[in-house]
């Protein structure tokens, strides 16, 4: 391997990182507000189908990556019911678009986020809202005021990991979106369709660094926000 | 009144959503092919050129043509499709994805038995000839040999000379060619069934022995445009593709030009 070549980042390579950060922060960013919901769904709600709801959320990340993304095909795709009730209504395509790579990444990455909130809702003592409430407070203050600040901790740790998950999603992106440069080939393909080119050992290997570097930098950010996060809510 | 951890987020995430608006755009009006993985050297080289000529990119996503064709059907955008196989642009011009006029055989390729570049074997490939002996345990790297071009025409050669029965069970299919000859190349598979424009393409393998033309239907690769596409520049491409000019870089790779 030449390695004078090796931190010289191809076109291709750099619209594929760019695609990847893209594809996963559009992901978290749009399934955040559903993932609290979900947890607070699943952590406090006592209704029919509670159950059923806990083991939507949980498929995805059980089921084979490309059985998830065969069925956001089926549903999502151009001829899909999903699929075209989007594209009539707002004009939003998700078939071979990077729109559909952040669907297939916001999907995989969905239970990761709902596990990390749940669990922090389930540790937050239900009397502190209480007592917010005895003083005035409407249920959605509460909630903001309150519960939010003490979950943060947990809705930061799962924003992370949904969003490292999103960087490393293979599986049903490809099965979904397939391989096309600029809208669907982020990091993971990329590297995948390296190791099919002949001489193409070295921009898989620069690839990977980069993915590591992101995960590892995502991860210290991650710790020191929830650390702060956490210290300034519980003081330590 | 955020804290300092708090804003710290928010400008990150602000500032992610912002970058993530602006660059992947200005891919978007480029031409779309969807090309068989066996020709990425040849027709990267033909975009390159072609953008040196009119300062337009290209963009190609390359697969196993029956990955493709699936997705073409599925409606993935592509402009123009290049397949390895005339059954799979049968395949697409049977559901009316293709504009019919605009099809045509570009391509012929040969089907050769690669091995690692330091295996000097030479492999007579006749009736009967004993590749499972040859094998000596290990497998025979082979794109997927039920729907992808370059395994289906192996597979039909090794039945033709009745060697399939004594190997079938020892093939490592790969998702298209492309991943049978990474085998090869990486040592992982002691030989491999791909064409010769693949062995050209990669430095770590040589061809062992060559298919004889008869063993297998002729390999050819036709182009034609897509009937849903909607970039203005996808006929000056097509044509661009099939003129003399772009001939010299497929030639290189060992494709014949057919006219």
């Amino acid at each position: 391997m030449d390695w004078s070549q090796v931190l010289e980042f191809s076109e291709a390579e750099v619209i594929a990182i760019g695609l990847s950060l893209k594809v996963a922060t559009w992901a978290v960013a749009v399934s955040l507000p559903f993932g609290v919901v979900a947890a607070l769904l699943l952590a406090r709600g006592r209704f029919f189908g509670r159950n059923a709801l806990d083991v939507l959320v949980h498929l995805p990340l059980i089921l084979p990556p490309v059985v998830t993304g065969y069925v956001l095909l089926l549903l999502f795709g151009r001829h899909g019911p999903l699929g075209q009730l989007f594209e009539h209504a707002i004009g939003l395509v998700f078939a071979f678009r990077w729109t559909g790579a952040a669907l297939a990444s916001g999907v995989m990455g969905f239970p990761l986020l709902v596990r990390a909130i749940r669990l922090s809702i389930e540790a937050v003592d239900p009397r502190l809202e209480e007592a917010a409430g005895t003083l005035g407070a409407g249920p959605v203050w509460v909630f903001f005021t309150v519960t939010l600040p003490l979950i943060l901790p947990g809705v930061i740790a799962g924003t992370i990991l949904a969003f490292a998950r999103s960087l490393g999603e293979f599986g049903a992106t490809i099965t979904f979106v397939s391989n096309i440069p600029g809208e669907t080939q982020t990091l993971p393909t990329a590297i995948y369709v390296f190791t099919q080119v002949p001489g193409g050992d070295a921009g898989a290997l620069r690839l990977t660094l980069v993915s590591v570097v992101i995960s590892v930098a995502a991860l210290a950010i991650s710790e020191f926000v929830a650390r702060r996060a956490s210290r300034r809510v519980f003081g330590t | 009144m955020l804290t300092t951890a708090r804003r710290g987020v928010a400008v990150m995430l602000v500032m992610l959503l912002a970058a993530s608006a602006s660059p992947a755009h200005a891919q978007t009006g480029d031409a779309l092919i969807f090309a068989a993985a066996s020709l990425k050297n040849a027709l990267d080289e033909v975009a390159a050129q072609y953008r040196k000529d009119t300062g337009k990119a290209v963009k190609i996503s390359y697969g196993a043509s029956s990955a493709l064709a699936k997705q073409i059907e599925a409606g993935a955008p592509a402009d123009i499709f290049i397949s390895a196989d005339l059954d799979w642009m049968d395949y697409v011009a049977q559901r009316h994805l293709i504009v019919s006029d605009t099809r045509k055989n570009i391509l012929g390729n040969r089907l050769v038995l690669v091995a690692p570049k330091d295996d000097p074997v030479e492999v007579r490939v006749v009736p009967n000839f004993p590749l499972a002996g040859l094998l000596k345990g290990g497998k025979l790297a082979m794109a997927d040999t039920s729907a992808v071009p370059a395994g289906k025409y192996g597979k039909a050669a090794l039945e033709k000379l009745d060697v399939w029965p004594s190997v079938s069970g020892s093939i490592a299919q790969g998702e298209n060619v492309r991943a049978a000859l990474a085998l090869v190349s990486r040592k992982e598979a002691p030989f491999g069934i791909v064409y010769q424009t693949d062995a050209a393409a990669d430095a770590n393998v040589r061809i062992a022995g060559v298919f004889p033309e008869d063993t297998h239907p002729p390999i050819i690769y036709p182009i034609a445009r897509v009937a849903d596409s909607k970039n203005p520049d996808a006929a000056r491409l097509l044509a661009y593709i099939e003129a003399p000019k772009a001939a010299p870089a497929f030639e290189q790779q060992g494709f014949t030009i057919l006219k």
